[in-house]
């Protein structure tokens, strides 16, 4: 199978060290905050993740998830804060030279592009090089079979499930180091949801470093090496996701279960 | 309930109710013109007369036909139903609408009078402007509706053979006409009633050769022109370069029509030269059958070598003609005693350009044979159709699109000589500088997918930098250049007010940036008014700007007044520039603003910057707009602000929408389409009316055909869909159109 991540001059993969100095965090979010307007939408949120890893970033409508992730991609700035990827500040750096870098990112809500075929979008995933690496291309439809099926059709008629594949197939086409993924299982019927995340555990394993920010609490901690918490712009909690997923509170908050019993 | 209240209150009764309103409006737009003594004249003889009941009449047809559209359509489906349809159409406009006899402005009824108050009139003439005209167009249409409904084959060959009658009747009785008058007409009635009975002959011919429930149009013709690649365009051409020979006239000068024959009497023992002496004789029809005969065998056998050699052959033949017609206009010109006196390429007939034409077409097809027997395309047009790339486009034949071009190229090069002078100003300077504008529009409203309401400016900065360097405004250039040199220093200067305009702006999106581009076009024009010292004001340029000149040091040429150069010289800058354009739309950067117009988060994700290519395509529009204003600048030599106005700038994206956002053919198609109507209408309906006409064709346009003559590849399918699955999804899906693009 092709190693995804050999992008030109990528370091080898490190093994993933919880809790390591920050200098070996493959990306490192320190104290950002960020407002809109006058509305501070993130208050001084820290995390990281380490190179290899899945990290799921959880939390309640308005809690802070998206705008953290627009903010690690780009398409936000901080107003205070800093944001290192490999040792490089990356905080400002608008979102279409990120992949420069080997971050890419898969937006909230399936941006694919509605009238070019499936191969198009494809080969929009490998703009940045001049040519589109076949190998890359042949594994994403490995990965993705329902999207060979489909390689000629235009991808504004594909179904919801089809179409958040097609976006995860098109950012992997950019040879990401690390993936930021903006809840890819909403709107989605739940047996094509564990389809999703089985890709991302794949993914993963071909080694590329996954940031996830879910809704889906349950089955976003069950994939995740770890999690962190957000409500209201804080990270309120963080820990290994088989820990989170048996937190109380987590499950009151996110899985609806009656806890009065206890 | 009162039942006649509540038919009126009903869906039908509504729309019985909607139908007639539309024909009093159809009454007061074709009516009588105003008057100034009394101001009610129009309406009251639009609505107190015979000619409202017409229109009425027309909003119950209307009705009629939505109440039992599903029975009609069923029939409307039918092979040779939409043939007929368009025929009829074609032949009752050509016979309301339409001149039909030039010196006294007359249309058909008006002519109708004179050959009434006509003695000595042939019977033929007398018969068809009494009552043949309308009688045989009647029963041409029940013969062919009786055939398509009864699906009876000898009908329609009888209906096809009576099509074919009529239009031989209605040009004899005009040529009739004609001849006693002594005069010559150039009437476009009778032309296009012809075409209108002839379109209906074909149609509904192969109606009667067809075993389809359906019609297959597309399927048709591609079966046709797939049939041999390059066959039917060198049939075609053939039979038109036989026509030209035997029939056209050749050489026109006033009061003289000579045909090919007459020619040779009229040139014989002067001092014309041997190879045209044997053209006028003999040559000509060799080399059309040499020619002809060599392209349609190569075709039939697909043969690469004979479709080379026949290219050859009618290269040659086009270079021997356009020697010999040099050679008569020359010879004519320098002599005392003819009437023409104009110089060299003048008085020709249409018969020597269409001949020039077919050669061309020829050489085309030629090369179609031999191209699409190189590639070994054996598939017919059936597997082509198979071939989901292929897509929604229209023509999938083997060897089409090259045809196609031929005989695009044929019709741009020899048809503009033989129109009207007032045609070719029209052709320079509406039709071709607006396909121009188009073009560039195009770039940055249909592939970047920014709407641009202030295109005009960069025209306006086009024309005034030229009239700068040439010295033609107060302020004088530290050195003045010749004018064609001003097309690169235009370029330059509207890619950077492109930039300028665009850096600040881009940011914007939809609406927004469409205020402040329309805020744009009106500030370059409201300086171009208000800063007399530099512009001159609306006054306009304060010298000529002067007509180019060509200078290749072996050859030189100078534009004048007369407008068929500009137009080659136009058309030379448009190819490059299509051609130019034609690279860049499947270049990376064309994907790159196809992606953005989809969907620019995503655009983003991808790598893409989206303001350095939003701004590129602002830079790239702005440019081709600066050249059509070279262009313009250097034809009218004088321009003042006026020329400028908003109009024009939401006319050309009129245009662009029009013939289909974001596909090039469409853009020029749309141009040439929407500035050609009004000139035509020009003649035919009252001024004041045009733009009515023109409005009222963009609406039904956009409701019948929303994605444009001519789709772009990727909105056609939008609109098409693409297969089983596309059933459900809408005409128009979220975040089309015009709106969503940019939301």
């Amino acid at each position: 199978m092709t190693d995804l991540t050999k992008g030109p001059g990528s370091p080898e993969p490190l093994p993933a060290v919880d809790g390591a100095p920050a200098a070996s965090h493959m990306l490192d979010v320190d104290d950002i905050e960020v407002r809109y307007g006058a509305i501070r939408a993130l208050k001084g949120v820290s995390f990281h993740v380490d190179q290899g890893e899945i990290v799921a970033l959880l939390g309640a409508n308005g809690a802070g998830k998206t705008t953290t992730q627009k903010t690690v991609s780009g398409m936000m700035r901080p107003s205070l804060g800093s944001i290192t990827y490999e040792g490089q500040r990356i905080d400002g750096i608008p979102a279409h030279s990120l992949i420069n870098l080997g971050i890419c990112h898969v937006p909230e809500g399936r941006h694919v592009f509605p009238r070019m075929t499936v191969d198009e979008n494809l080969e929009m995933g490998a703009f940045r090089f001049k040519r589109q690496d076949m190998d890359v291309r042949a594994h994403v439809l490995d990965l993705f079979p329902r999207l060979q099926e489909r390689i000629k059709q235009q991808a504004g008629t594909l179904s919801g499930g089809e179409q958040q594949m097609l976006a995860i197939g098109r950012a992997l086409m950019g040879k990401p180091r690390l993936l930021l993924l903006d809840e890819p299982s909403m709107g989605l019927a739940p047996l094509i949801v564990a389809q999703i995340f089985d890709i991302i555990r794949q993914v993963n394993a071909d080694g590329v470093t996954v940031l996830l920010v879910e809704q889906n609490a349950a089955q976003a901690l069950a994939l995740a090496n770890r999690g962190y918490v957000l409500e209201t712009g804080e990270i309120v909690m963080s820990g290994a996701g088989k820990d989170l997923l048996a937190d109380d509170r987590i499950r009151a908050a996110y899985l609806g279960e009656e806890i009065a019993a206890s | 309930m009162n039942p006649a209240l509540a038919f009126l209150r009903s869906d039908s009764g509504k729309r019985l109710g909607a139908c007639l309103g539309l024909g009093v409006a159809l009454a007061l737009m074709t009516g009588a013109t105003g008057r100034q003594d009394d101001y009610l004249y129009a309406i009251k003889e639009d609505l107190f007369t015979f000619h409202l009941i017409e229109n009425l009449l027309i909003g119950v047809v209307v009705w009629l036909l939505f109440t039992f559209w599903p029975v009609i359509r069923r029939y409307l489906t039918r092979p040779g139903a939409l043939g007929l349809l368009a025929g009829a159409m074609t032949v009752i406009v050509a016979q309301t609408v339409l001149g039909w006899y030039e010196p006294e402005d007359a249309k058909f009824s008006g002519l109708a009078t004179l050959v009434g108050d006509t003695n000595g009139i042939s019977a033929l003439s007398s018969a068809f402007f009494g009552w043949l005209a309308w009688a045989q167009l009647i029963a041409v249409i029940v013969v062919g509706a009786a055939a398509l409904v009864l699906r009876n084959r000898a009908l329609f060959w009888v209906g096809a053979a009576m099509a074919v009658a009529a239009a031989i009747i209605a040009s004899q009785a005009h040529k009739k006409v004609d001849e006693l008058a002594g005069v010559v007409d150039h009437a476009t009635g009778v032309t296009v009633a012809v075409w209108g009975y002839l379109t209906i002959a074909v149609a509904l011919a192969i109606a009667a050769i067809s075993t389809d429930d359906v019609a297959r149009t597309r399927e048709f013709v591609n079966a046709v022109l797939g049939w041999r690649p390059g066959f039917a365009l060198g049939a075609a051409a053939t039979a038109l370069a036989l026509y030209s020979l035997g029939v056209s006239s050749w050489f026109a000068p006033k009061s003289l029509n000579a045909t090919l024959a007459d020619v040779h009497s009229l040139f014989k023992g002067t001092s014309l030269a041997p190879i045209a002496v044997q053209y006028f004789i003999w040559l000509s029809w060799a080399l059309v059958i040499v020619a002809g005969a060599l392209v349609l065998v190569a075709a039939y056998f697909r043969s690469i070598i004979l479709g080379i050699v026949g290219a050859a052959a009618a290269a040659v033949g086009l270079v021997i003609t356009m020697i010999s017609i040099h050679a008569i206009t020359s010879l004519a010109a320098n002599s005392e005693n003819t009437y023409a006196t104009k110089g060299p390429w003048q008085n020709l007939g249409d018969g020597a350009w269409w001949t020039c034409a077919s050669f061309l077409a020829l050489a085309a097809a030629g090369l179609v044979v031999a191209q699409s027997a190189l590639k070994g395309r054996s598939a017919t047009a059936a597997d082509a159709a198979h071939d989901p790339s292929a897509g929604p486009r229209f023509l999938y034949a083997p060897g089409a699109t090259l045809a196609v071009l031929g005989a695009a190229a044929a019709a741009a090069i020899f048809i503009p000589p033989t129109l009207e002078p007032s045609w070719q100003t029209a052709l320079v300077t509406s039709i071709g500088i607006y396909m121009f504008l188009a073009i560039g529009l195009n770039v940055v409203v249909g592939w970047a997918g920014l709407l641009d309401l202030g295109f005009i400016a960069f025209y306006a900065i086009g024309a005034y930098t030229t009239a700068y360097l040439v010295g033609s405004l107060p302020v004088k250039p530290p050195f003045e250049l010749p004018v064609l040199w001003a097309i690169p220093f235009a370029i330059a200067v509207c890619l950077i007010a492109g930039v300028i305009l665009g850096f600040p702006t881009l940011r914007l999106r939809g609406d927004y940036l469409a205020i402040v581009t329309l805020g744009f076009g009106e500030i370059v024009r409201l300086v171009a008014v208000n800063s007399n010292g530099i512009t001159n004001g609306p006054r306009g340029t304060e010298d000529q700007v002067p007509h180019p000149v060509i200078n290749l040091g072996f050859v030189k040429f100078t534009f004048g007044l007369d407008q068929l150069p500009y137009w080659y010289l136009l058309l030379a800058v448009m190819v490059i520039v299509i051609i130019f354009f034609r690279r860049l739309e499947n270049s990376r950067t064309g994907r790159a603003w196809a992606a953005i117009r989809e969907d620019e988060v995503a655009a983003q994700a991808a790598g893409i910057n989206p303001v350095k290519y939003k701004l590129l395509a602002f830079a790239i529009g702005a440019s081709t707009s600066g050249i059509a204003g070279v262009l313009f600048a250097t034809n009218v030599g004088f321009f003042n602000p006026d020329n400028f106005k908003f109009e024009f700038s939401i006319l050309v994206l009129a245009y662009v929408v029009f013939g289909g956002m974001g596909s090039l053919p469409g853009a020029i198609a749309g141009a040439a389409v929407l500035t050609w109507l009004p000139e035509f209408l020009r003649d035919q309906v009252p001024s004041e009316d045009r733009q009515m006409y023109i409005g009222a064709v963009l609406v039904i346009m956009m409701i019948f055909r929303p994605a444009g003559l001519i789709p772009a590849k990727r909105r056609a399918t939008e609109l098409r869909g693409h297969g089983p699955d596309s059933a459900e999804s809408q005409a128009v899906p979220a975040g089309g159109g015009l709106g969503g693009s940019y939301a």
